[in-house]
């Protein structure tokens, strides 16, 4: 009775429809679309170049030819190529210092700078890793130059000149692919933001609309039957959002997953109906709508970033680092880590799992009060 | 004729007094607005501050596999752990081992030294180190591949140059540079978190807690009826600019102070990088908060429940800001996004706050933003007006 009623109320608004289904949609086409190349290319790059020689040109052409960078300009002057960083048309600056070939060639051991704006972190980053590789390399490349000149092998000369070299792995994103790293949080994290805030909404619409009496006098005053009831038409369309997330994700996009799709949609389920929990729970603490709307609002956004994957929990202040646990994206972010990247067994993730299952109890804790507010639908202060 | 203009103007201000005063009083009374306007922008940026406070990782934990341990394999891991990124947390006999450390998130990174390893420096091979990071966290992955790297330069030079016995010091170092390099970061120097994402967060809260507020505000007068309250103003049924001026110069005066607060305060309370000009910030917020606020009011025609606000907002503010150009490079946004990035407020604001005050840059330096902003305060107004006219009409007859 109650579902059938929730399910004509769903259908009849078409706020619902849209951000239910047509939001998550969104930002799955909007992560995709905006990291479909993984990592930000071409990212511009002004070359201030005193030398006008043949090396100084070589690295330039190299400099470009590095798939993340691309050096838009080559400018005379130094101040010319900070301005055009201030106005933020580039990224990064390679200086090439007067005489440098001239040195080279002399043995005065010439000295090139970049520099990179890290007021955009990503960018900077990368850049800094392709004009460091660049510099390293250019001083192997005219190493390498003088010893094939005196007759050794380009291996040999290799060799002497990276006696130690470094083999990465990184396991689980080979390709080191920011998206990868980004959209598999990032869009779940979004779904437990639409899950709350309208979950939220649905509940206090009911007493907002003054129909809270007339539900629970279908629910036989109930109240188990009227939280069931009402939200499981909800948790339907959201555990199909959810597996659409991952079945594009994991399915379509090819992403890394290594214990297997059913484990991380296992893993969303429960983190689904840890967030739909966590929503009735807000709601009956704060009845008031609008101010458990703010409220959620608030401690959505700041799951973001407290659960730690683009900063690690680990480096932030202890007091925070407590409260992660209070916030589901954290544990989901945890399970995915493990599940999706690393591929590890159960039992060394078991904590997050019981911690998810732990925010499906809070309904049962917040049942008698929001009975109380049904009851009473008090809606205005 | 003149006499009758002046009344005009008269009673155009005094209605617009009537109005500010009224929105005063509406934001007051109602806590939800209370919140987003006073204690969201008070509380939000201090925890935001907690969670990024270290600014870069540091001491990332690391272990060693040294299936080699020759005086070689120990001088670079010891080296490594003396570095300020990398801290090794244990020696292990096997990779099983360093496997399990991994799993039970003791460590989020692997060195394995190979047996040949000291054999092949010594026979002017090619010697490898293996490095494993967990990727969950791209610092940690950054620190060990960043120190690992230097690590090994520094080690390969003092190799080679003990390999040529017979030159001088400065032989030997041209010779295994050639070519010398410097980096420099700029702006933001130690590369933090802080001082990279809560310039573009701060502005963005600014945007987001005006819209959402301006919307819910227009909500409750949809909700109760109570656009009789400007009957005042209908009486001259010339009412539109004095409603938008009277609401915008209140929610402009709240903000300016908010702003001094969140711009100002905040970024000197965790000591982020702070060049700009206090008289060009003021120049540039300005125009950033009116295009807000009329970017709200427009908004608000979608809003017809004040509680909608939320379910429709919410979740878009993570959108934005990755539309703004701070966390994903603009040059990497495809043209599309784009475009629609230019619709929002945030993205010109964001950008232009962070160009003024962590890169020093002045107004002339960001005429792009600027005139953006501008732009839109112009369009805004008018679709602005356009909704109120189209209320009030609604609500006259």
């Amino acid at each position: 009775m109650i579902m059938i009623r929730e399910w004509r109320l769903l259908t009849s608004r078409k706020l619902y429809i849209s951000v239910m289904i047509g939001a998550p949609i969104l930002c799955i086409v909007f992560f995709l679309t905006l990291m479909q190349d993984g990592l930000p290319n071409e990212m511009p790059v002004a070359v201030v170049d005193m030398d006008m020689s043949n090396i100084s040109r070589r690295l330039t052409r190299q400099l470009d030819a590095f798939k993340q960078t691309e050096v838009v300009t080559k400018c005379t002057s130094f101040s010319e190529a900070r301005k055009l960083m201030q106005e933020g048309k580039v990224y990064g600056i390679y200086y090439i210092p007067e005489g440098l070939e001239h040195d080279i060639l002399s043995f005065r051991q010439p000295k090139v700078s970049f520099y990179t704006n890290n007021s955009y972190i990503v960018a900077g980053s990368l850049l800094f890793r392709d004009m460091k590789t660049l510099s390293v390399l250019g001083s192997a490349y005219v190493g390498k130059e003088m010893r094939t000149a005196k007759g050794q092998t380009e291996e040999q000369a290799m060799a002497e000149l990276q006696p130690i070299a470094i083999e990465s792995h990184s396991i689980g994103n080979p390709w080191v692919n920011y998206a990868i790293y980004l959209c598999n949080v990032i869009l779940p994290g979004l779904l437990c933001v639409i899950i709350i805030i309208t979950t939220v909404y649905a509940l206090g619409s009911e007493v907002k609309q003054k129909r809270s009496r007339n539900l629970l006098r279908i629910a036989k005053d109930d109240m188990f039957t009227v939280i069931v009831g009402k939200l499981l038409p909800h948790t339907l369309i959201y555990l199909l959002m959810i597996t659409l997330i991952e079945v594009t994700l994991y399915g379509y996009m090819q992403f890394p997953c290594k214990n297997g799709l059913c484990s991380m949609l296992v893993v969303s389920y429960l983190f689904v109906l840890a967030c739909e929990s966590l929503a009735v729970f807000f709601y009956s603490l704060i009845p008031i709508m609008r101010i458990s709307l703010s409220i959620s609002a608030f401690f959505c956004m700041l799951s973001f970033s407290i659960s730690g994957f683009t900063f690690p929990v680990s480096e932030m202040h202890p007091i925070i680092q407590t409260w992660a646990t209070v916030f589901p994206l954290r544990h989901f972010f945890l399970l995915y880590v493990d599940n999706a990247l690393n591929g590890i067994s159960f039992c060394y993730s078991w904590t997050s799992y019981l911690a998810l299952t732990l925010f499906l109890f809070l309904p049962i804790l917040s049942s008698k009060r929001l009975h109380t507010v049904y009851k009473y639908d008090v809606y205005d202060i | 004729m003149i006499n009758r203009f002046f009344k005009q103007i008269r009673e155009g201000f005094s209605d617009l007094l009537i109005v500010w005063y009224d929105e005063f009083r509406n934001v007051l009374s109602d806590a939800a607005v209370l919140l987003l306007f006073f204690v969201a922008p008070l509380f939000y940026p201090i925890v935001y501050g907690l969670i990024y406070n270290q600014e870069v990782a540091k001491e990332a934990k690391l272990v060693v596999v040294d299936d080699c341990n020759s005086p070689e394999s120990r001088e670079f891991r010891r080296l490594c752990d003396a570095s300020r990124d990398i801290q090794v947390v244990a020696i292990c006999a096997d990779m099983e081992e360093a496997k399990e450390l991994l799993r039970q998130k003791e460590a989020f990174g692997i060195m394995r030294f190979p047996k040949d390893f000291s054999k092949n420096i010594a026979h002017k091979e090619k010697a490898t180190i293996q490095l494993y990071s967990d990727m969950s966290s791209l610092l940690y992955y950054k620190c060990f591949l960043l120190t690992a790297t230097e690590v090994s330069l520094e080690m390969n030079k003092d190799i080679q140059i003990a390999r040529m016995s017979n030159a001088t010091n400065r032989e030997a170092e041209v010779e295994t540079t050639p070519l010398a390099y410097e980096e420099v970061a700029m702006y933001n120097t130690q590369s933090g978190f802080d001082s990279f994402l809560l310039p573009a967060f701060l502005m963005l809260l600014i945007q987001q807690t005006l819209v959402i507020g301006i919307c819910v505000l227009a909500g409750s007068t949809y909700d109760q009826k109570k656009f009789h309250r400007m009957m005042p103003i209908f009486r001259h049924k010339r009412g539109t600019f004095r409603i938008v001026f009277g609401k915008t110069l209140c929610y402009v005066m709240i903000y300016l102070i908010m702003s001094f607060y969140l711009l100002w305060i905040v970024p000197m309370i965790f000591s982020l990088p702070q060049i700009g000009n206090p008289i060009e910030i003021v120049g540039f917020i300005l125009p950033y908060i009116i295009a807000c606020t009329f970017f709200g009011m427009t908004l608000s025609i979608l809003i017809k429940e004040k509680e909608t606000a939320y379910v429709a907002l919410v979740f878009l503010s993570i959108i934005f800001l990755f539309i703004s150009g701070i966390s994903w490079p603009g040059s990497a946004i495809p043209d599309f996004w784009r475009y629609v990035s230019y619709l929002l407020p945030s993205t010109f604001g964001v950008q232009g706050f962070v160009k003024i005050n962590t890169m020093g840059a002045s107004i002339p330096d960001i005429s792009f933003e600027y005139r953006g902003l501008l732009i839109q305060i112009v369009i805004y107004f008018i679709t602005a007006c356009l909704i109120y006219r189209h209320r009030i009409n609604k609500e006259c007859v």
